[in-house]
């Protein structure tokens, strides 16, 4: 466990000085979020919208789901990318032949870019309280076991794509639709409610309408419709069902593509 | 030369198993490539004892790369076994791959931004070296294959031959049992190839089975090995 954890360790720390030493980096890292925290301080102003019952109003709602389209965006769009980078620059070949092996090799190659995700959601939220006063709920230290549950949830979509690269190579494109597709039905940008009845029920299928609406409730106190154990459960649920699945997933592509050969093709 | 213990006999995990193993056996290798014909491999056996350096040359693309692919456990047999005693890469893929100490042709599988000594500590660490060893195995590969003084520089401003030292340490480093080398003289200049020939010899007194591929019969390091020529899917002895 002790070298398990080492390995992991190590990419962690490769994938810091890699994007640290692009300087650049750090910059868009934090005046990004200002950028978006801000257009959406201003859209908020032109909004009354009767059916958000945040007390931060429509800023407040719309913050949180802007938190979870960051981390959306690094689970599902950067990770299947900086896979494919390690393809690309032939880098996947050391987890290929180490003991660490593929697929934790692969497993690690996500930390960095989920860590990264967890600080700017913190920072976006830091600028949102102290630059554009929004009232965060005295409940929102609990936003942080819940947005790592979130996390770990939202993680088999992101092993599904990952898969997808190994056995496909290519799939930038598809990512981009899948992120934009939960940001809809997810409810991150406005309530589920505004939706047509037809598509509603997507909201009950996925990790992540649970995890936004406990989020929102945590940060900044708007109302749940279900109590939030059954929303914890659900998160919970959905964890139990498709992490191994997404586990599984992940070795198969890799299985295949040593099998067939094309495993350190690009 | 080191009179240390391979690193599998004092790494705490190493089971009885990867302890007592003999050394590589390639068993009926078949591969071919999808959409191409004739298989590159057809039945290719191969059993290399512990101490062995082997030489196999042939043609590009003949199919000394795929050979070392599947040896490693990059790739998996479509037909046909790789074995390190009990351990297959397939069925025991991390024990497997413990032992094996790998070299692509080429110039790839490097972290360009990282600096040398931070490149081999993040090697040692996939290959799972204790952290008491770490350290000094990265300082000890440094100076055998001549890097110290770029130990700080970022391997994006090292030469091709420089960087080529750097993918040679990392074969050695963790101090496997079999030491596979596809085209392991690329780029290297003079004093590069005379390390390469040394570490070999060093290894391989160890007991450190070595298995190395190149195109051109002049690129073998040591007289004192066995060669073989990859054609139309088989092996075939060199005398």
């Amino acid at each position: 466990m002790r070298l398990w954890s080492d390995a992991m360790w190590g990419i962690i720390r490769r994938d810091a000085i890699l994007f640290v030493s692009y300087r650049s980096q750090l910059v868009a890292q934090f005046l990004g979020p200002l950028f978006t925290i801000t257009l959406f301080y201003y859209i908020s102003h032109l909004l009354t919208i009767r059916t958000i019952h945040s007390p931060g109003g429509y800023f407040g709602f719309v913050i949180v789901g802007l938190v979870i389209v960051q981390i959306l965006t690094i689970s599902l769009g950067v990770m299947p990318v900086s896979v494919r980078q390690e393809l690309i620059s032939g880098t996947i070949e050391r987890f290929l032949v180490s003991a660490h092996g593929p697929v934790n090799g692969i497993l690690g190659t996500m930390l960095f870019p989920l860590i990264n995700a967890l600080f700017s959601s913190i920072l976006m939220l830091a600028l949102a309280t102290v630059v554009f006063g929004l009232p965060l709920a005295a409940t929102a230290f609990l936003a942080i076991p819940v947005a790592l549950l979130g996390v770990i949830a939202f993680m088999p979509f992101a092993f599904f794509l990952v898969s997808l690269v190994m056995a496909f190579k290519q799939v930038s494109s598809a990512s981009q639709f899948i992120v934009a597709g939960i940001a809809i039905v997810g409810g991150l940008y406005f309530p589920i409610a505004v939706l047509p009845g037809w598509i509603r029920w997507t909201a009950e299928v996925q990790p992540f309408t649970p995890a936004t609406d406990l989020l929102r409730h945590l940060l900044v106190g708007t109302p749940l419709v279900h109590p939030a154990i059954d929303e914890l459960l659900k998160l919970v649920g959905f964890i139990i069902v498709l992490l191994p699945f997404g586990v599984i997933l992940l070795r198969s592509s890799i299985r295949y593509g040593q099998r067939i050969g094309t495993i350190a093709e690009y | 030369m080191s009179t240390a213990p391979a690193l599998s006999q004092l790494t705490p995990q190493a089971t009885a198993t990867e302890r007592d193993t003999t050394p590589l056996e390639l068993e009926d290798l078949y591969h071919r490539w999808k959409g191409l014909n004739p298989p590159v491999l057809d039945g290719v056996s191969l059993t290399l004892r512990a101490g062995e350096v082997t030489w196999i040359g042939g043609r590009n693309g003949v199919g000394k790369t795929t050979l070392l692919r599947l040896a490693a456990g990059i790739l998996l047999p479509q037909r046909g076994s790789v074995r390190i005693g009990e351990l297959t890469p397939a069925s025991k893929g991390n024990h497997y791959r413990r032992q094996i100490g790998f070299l692509s042709a080429g110039d790839r599988s490097l972290q360009a931004r990282m600096r040398v000594a931070q490149q081999l500590d993040y090697w040692a660490r996939l290959a799972y070296v204790p952290r008491g060893r770490r350290a000094e195995l990265v300082a000890v590969n440094l100076r055998r294959f001549g890097l110290e003084e770029f130990a700080e520089r970022r391997v994006d401003r090292m030469s091709q031959g420089q960087r080529q030292r750097i993918r040679l340490a990392m074969a050695f480093l963790h101090e496997p049992r079999v030491i596979l080398l596809d085209e392991p003289r690329n780029s290297l200049d003079d004093d590069g190839y005379q390390l390469l020939g040394e570490q070999i010899e060093r290894a391989a007194g160890d007991g450190t089975t070595i298995l190395w591929c190149s195109p051109r019969g002049e690129d073998r390091v040591l007289t004192s090995d066995t060669g073989y020529t990859l054609e139309d899917g088989h092996l075939e002895r060199v005398e």
